[in-house]
């Protein structure tokens, strides 16, 4: 514990709220960082793994009061430091690499002016040598022509390129210990492999104590030499990633190591998939933007942006069939298009209807094909109470034999696990995964035949994600529902779905096999994104 | 209802905002009976009377009680200004919605043109219509709500177009809800809030505006007790009788106040994520 | 592509003043009382009426009358006042030099103590300084001009007898005397816009100082004068251009009012005393340049900001 470069020390935190008890939100965290290792700390919202990184940084809101504890950095306790010493450190011996780099970077000053200020700040230098040493950081990190790149500003470049010139900058001073926060959320898949290679160099190199915060176990286990994992402010357990992943201890890591989405883990039955065809798309190509006359006579290019481009795609009775890309694949635009959100040229040919437009969308294709969004908040009218907005698809569709509204409504929350006395609440009342059960109680409220699940899980816990499945899985089972399952994670996709649709800047460019993509995987672009994933598996044997 | 009245009432500015607004309520309702004189009544012995137990705020050059005339008055500023917004805001929102919601090349043109039509201050907006039609309240009442209708078709247009791109918007239209559904029952409950917000703040706006007018002869007339005329007559007496000018001001500027902060409070007591 | 956007801009500037003056055009036309009576009085003979009414070309259609209205306006003709018989361009356009001294002093007033103010106010954000500022706002916001200017009148001339009353005396004669004139006018004005502007100032700089790129600055050890100077004033303030533009809308409105209590001869005055008179030619000419005013102040503050902010790409 001596030559531990951080250390923490029984340290509990907690919120002090105006009208009620203090929320505890760290309690008794001891942990400890080497030179040259990386902790992981793993955690689901709530459980404190960001304020821990905060406090650390000293970074405390307002009504945050500490209890208990010491943090140490290299023996000196950052609790007892006063401001002036605070603000010598950070930047410089301790730093930070934040989740979101576009939103942490100044968008009015260049690239160059806000690495030279660290330089200037923590290494003594003057405006000349730091440009100097700023350009040569830059090409460490691998970015090509640093020169202009400093004269830059963060709009003008990618959010991978942001985040190298993040991480350069906090490794110009030379820092004895780094917090990661997230650092990969933001970025898609295969530029975070990307940073994550340069992280491991530069710790090499460096020799960095590294806290690295993450909700993603997957990940964290991939990146990390140890593995804490923390539940509503406590540590649980601590162990290296393999032993966690393979023989996990305490009843809530082994809660969320089931929830890790593996590939390896299939959670569909093995019952062959119906030969009907429900849902055919052919030549579908969405367009956005406006190229008017205005427009055509001066000249200007076509504004238009092809969000999908020539797509050709078939489900099948009670299939499922996932769709993968990263932002900008047009995955989405796909599912707007289906439910008449956003117009389309092409045919689909859904049980014998041939539509050519959304126009010829009536009542009877949109009882039977019902869509679920990624943002529960927002997909929830937040002045309707959950009954109303439960019942109105019964209005618009008739109600089922025999039951009159009040009884189906309460069925169907019965149906999706949550109490019948949720009809009269708001939906701000409820938890993300809640709301997200009432999104799907209010798809299935006339059991549809075909149901478009957009990112629905993306923004929650991985817990509650695996509830959710769990949940569309036991449904599907009872209707035979088809699902077209959009999503961004590949584990999760490979555990579920029957065929699996990789999409790219608009162009679909293979349809694999569920379970065995990687076998099949043709096109380089899968290749890369299949290699660059996180996965159990890979976390238990790379730190053989 | 009962729970916005209850956020309302725990900010400092609800509270202040309401009670402020529940006394001049009372003044435009009960006024004329609370009043102890009549407010037209005039007097020559009881000229330039400081305020005493007998005229709790003085008498003016013709003898008339002050205070009465503020009660009376009240209701003739502030009636007529509330109506003034309360027209505006009607026209204003069913105009902005219905351009948020066709869009396109029909939103932009009313959009530029109520821009257009919002580089006439309101001030001098209202100069131009009531040189038109006369000197009157009634006039006055009516520039200013037409020159509130652009602010308040802008506001009604931002919020409606936010409301638009909700995913519970989304989410009505996949289902293949009926057009008047969506906008009645999905956008209208979640831009009504916003508006009810800046029309309270804009009756403040209101209330000087029409008293500015009143001041400058071109709203409300002699005798009435409006409260910017009083201002007005009362500049050459300001040596004799200080509290004749100063009186009818800061109830102008407290009712102005009490809005505001009514406002102000709304804006979160209405939002229900802020609870 | 900032030169096409530049363009559209410039056409909407156009286009709103086209719309202004149709609709100033349009409601002065909306007068009931016959331009040829107020002009001659009502014992007047028939021919006389006709004489006139040929003369001022009240038979054309409405929109003839528009159009020559409109030409002259663009030839700078604004036609002749019907009150003193004087061609009213001449008038108006002196009237207009002193309107914006006195616009100008009030603006320059105003940012000098609306920005500072605004900016303490955030950084002090919860505190007894930011109450004290909110508190300051709302009276502020609350007092119409008619009342701080009168009041401001009585203490300052009458009372305290350290500034002048009323009148206006030209720079070029008397520099000392005159900015002495022009000191409370532009102060009446200038509150009213302080109370607004400080709020709307106070309330950007807190959005900027708690953005994300500012909580990275403070973790890079940066000292806080750094952050506030260079990292944040330059995100905060360029919002304040809007904004102030915006407000100058108010700012014409509130020199109307002040003009006519200090008895400034400005344009302001020249329209209240027009109002009373129904001297339609200067209505008209008095509003639409202001409304010009106005319009072109906004699309300066539009091309300011696109030049200052490099985020916007108007492809």
């Amino acid at each position: 514990m001596s030559d531990a470069v951080l250390a923490i020390e029984n340290y509990s935190l907690d919120y002090l709220l105006p009208q009620s008890e203090p929320l505890q939100v760290l309690q008794d965290i001891s942990l400890s960082v080497q030179r040259g290792e990386v902790v992981g700390l793993v955690g689901e919202s709530g459980s404190g793994k960001t304020t821990l990184g905060w406090s650390v940084m000293r970074y405390m809101a307002a009504n945050a009061r500490e209890r208990s504890g010491r943090i140490l950095l290299a023996g000196e306790d950052l609790c007892q430091m006063s401001a002036p010493q605070l603000e010598n450190l950070r930047g410089g011996k301790l730093g930070m690499i934040f989740q979101d780099p576009g939103a942490s970077l100044n968008p009015t000053l260049t690239l160059g002016e806000q690495i030279t200020e660290v330089l200037i700040r923590h290494r003594g230098l003057d405006a000349r040598q730091a440009l100097e040493l700023g350009i040569q950081l830059l090409s460490h990190v691998e970015l090509k022509n640093p020169a202009a790149m400093m004269k830059r500003y963060p709009h003008q470049v990618s959010g991978g390129e942001k985040q190298r010139v993040l991480i350069a900058t906090a490794f110009a001073c030379e820092p004895q210990c780094l917090i990661f926060d997230e650092p990969t959320t933001a970025l898609d898949v295969i530029s975070s492999a990307q940073i994550l290679a340069l992280f491991a160099r530069l710790r090499e190199e460096t020799g960095v104590a590294s806290l690295y915060i993450s909700h993603d176990l997957a990940l964290v286990s991939a990146v990390a030499d140890r593995v804490c994992v923390l539940e509503k402010g406590h540590i649980v357990e601590q162990a290296t990633a393999r032993t966690l992943f393979l023989s996990p201890q305490h009843a809530y890591t082994q809660k969320l190591v089931a929830a890790v989405p593996d590939p390896a883990h299939r959670l569909t039955d093995a019952t062959p998939v119906s030969a009907q065809p429900l849902l055919s798309l052919q030549n579908i190509n969405i367009d956005y933007g406006r190229h008017g006359l205005l427009d055509r006579l001066l000249r200007r290019e076509n504004g238009k942006t092809r969000a999908a481009s020539d797509v050709s795609l078939t489900v099948h009775r009670g299939e499922i069939v996932g769709v993968v890309g990263e932002s900008g694949s047009g995955k989405s635009s796909l599912a707007k298009a289906l439910t008449g959100l956003v117009p389309f040229s092409g045919k689909v040919d859904f049980n014998g209807y041939n539509l050519s437009g959304r126009a010829e969308m009536d009542k009877d294709y949109r009882r039977r094909v019902q869509m679920i969004f990624q943002h529960p908040d927002a997909s929830l009218n937040p002045r309707q109470r959950i009954g109303e907005i439960i019942a109105r698809p019964l209005r618009l569709y008739g109600l089922p034999e025999g039951e009159n509204e009040a009884q189906a409504v309460a069925r169907l929350l019965e149906d999706v696990r949550l109490p019948a006395s949720f009809a009269r609440r708001f939906p701000h009342e409820l938890s993300g995964g809640q709301k997200q059960r009432v999104a799907i109680a209010r798809a299935f409220a006339h059991p549809p035949e075909l149901v478009i699940c957009d990112e629905i899980t993306a923004a929650l816990d991985v817990s509650v994600q695996a509830t959710v499945i769990e949940l569309l899985l036991e449904l599907r089972r009872r209707y035979g529902t088809a699902y077209l399952f959009i999503t961004h994670d590949l584990n999760l996709v490979r555990q579920i779905a029957h065929r699996v649709a990789v999409m790219y800047r608009g162009d679909l460019l293979e349809v694999l096999p569920g379970e065995a993509m990687a076998q099949h995987a043709s096109h380089d672009y899968t290749k890369a994104l299949l290699a660059a994933v996180h996965t159990p598996e890979k976390a238990i044997t790379e730190h053989l | 209802m009962r729970d916005v009245m209850k956020h309302l009432i725990r900010s400092p500015q609800g509270a202040v905002g309401l009670f402020i607004l529940v006394v001049a309520a009372l003044m435009v309702c009960g006024g004329a009976h609370i009043a102890p004189y009549d407010p037209e009544s005039i007097s020559i012995l009881a000229r330039y009377k400081a305020p005493s137990a007998e005229h709790w705020f003085g008498t003016d050059q013709l003898g008339r009680d002050i205070f009465s005339r503020v009660m009376v008055g009240a209701r003739a500023t502030i009636v007529l200004s509330l109506l003034a917004t309360l027209m505006s805001m009607v026209t204003g929102a069913v105009i902005g919605t219905a351009s948020a919601y066709l869009g396109g090349k029909t939103d932009e043109a009313i959009m530029r043109t109520m821009d257009a039509v919002m580089s006439i201050p309101s001030l001098l907006f209202a100069l131009l219509i009531v040189s038109t039609l006369g000197q009157s309240s009634f006039n006055a009442v009516l520039a200013i709500t037409i020159a509130f209708v652009p602010g308040m078709v802008r506001i009604a247009r931002s919020v409606s177009l936010a409301a638009r791109q909700q995913d519970y918007v989304s989410a009505a239209i996949a289902r293949g809800e009926a057009t008047h559904y969506i906008i009645l029952r999905e956008m209208l409950p979640n831009i009504v809030a916003p508006i009810i917000v800046e029309a309270t703040i804009r009756v403040a706006f209101a209330i000087m505006l029409f008293a500015t007018l009143s001041f400058l002869g071109l709203g409300a007339q002699p005798p009435e007790p409006e409260w910017g005329l009083m201002v007005s007559e009362a500049r050459a007496y300001f040596f004799n009788a200080p509290w004749m000018m100063l009186i009818p001001g800061v109830a102008i500027a407290l009712v102005a106040i009490g809005f505001n902060l009514l406002g102000d409070g709304l804006r979160d007591a209405l939002n229900p994520r802020s609870h | 592509m900032t030169a096409s956007y530049l363009f559209k801009r410039f056409m909407l500037v156009i286009y709103t003043l086209l719309v202004v003056s149709l609709l100033v055009f349009g409601i002065t036309q909306l007068l009931p009382a016959d331009a040829a009576v107020t002009l001659l009085g009502q014992n007047a003979t028939p021919q006389a009426l006709a004489a006139v009414r040929a003369r001022l070309g009240l038979n054309d259609p409405a929109w003839l009358q528009y159009w020559h209205w409109l030409r002259g306006v663009l030839h700078g003709d604004f036609g002749v006042s019907m009150r003193n018989g004087l061609p009213v361009a001449p008038t108006i356009m002196a009237a207009l030099g002193r309107s914006l001294l006195l616009a100008v002093c009030a603006l320059l007033l105003m940012l000098v103590v609306a920005i500072p103010l605004g900016i303490w106010a955030a950084v002090r954000r919860g505190k007894l300084a930011d109450m004290l500022v909110s508190v300051l706002s709302y009276v502020g916001i609350s007092f119409p001009e008619f009342v701080t200017a009168t009041l401001l009148l009585l203490l300052f001339a009458d009372v305290w007898q350290i500034l002048p009353a009323t009148g206006y005396v030209p720079l070029t004669e008397d520099f000392r005397g005159g900015i002495s004139h022009l000191i409370l006018p532009s102060v009446t004005v200038a509150m009213i816009l302080v109370a607004h502007v400080s709020r709307m100032v106070r309330s950007e700089m807190v959005d900027v100082l708690q953005t994300d790129y500012i909580r990275a600055a403070h973790l890079k050890g940066l000292s806080r004068r750094r952050i506030l100077w260079r990292h944040a004033l330059r995100n905060g303030l360029l919002p304040t251009i809007t904004i102030v533009a915006l407000d100058v809308g108010y700012l014409l409105g509130g020199i109307v009012v002040v003009e006519e209590i200090f008895a400034i001869p400005g344009i302001g005055r020249e329209l209240i005393v027009a109002v009373q008179a129904r001297d339609l030619p200067t209505i008209q000419a008095g509003v639409l340049i202001l409304a010009a005013t106005y319009s072109i102040v906004n699309f300066l503050a539009d091309l300011a900001y696109v030049f200052l902010d490099k985020r916007i790409s108007y492809a």
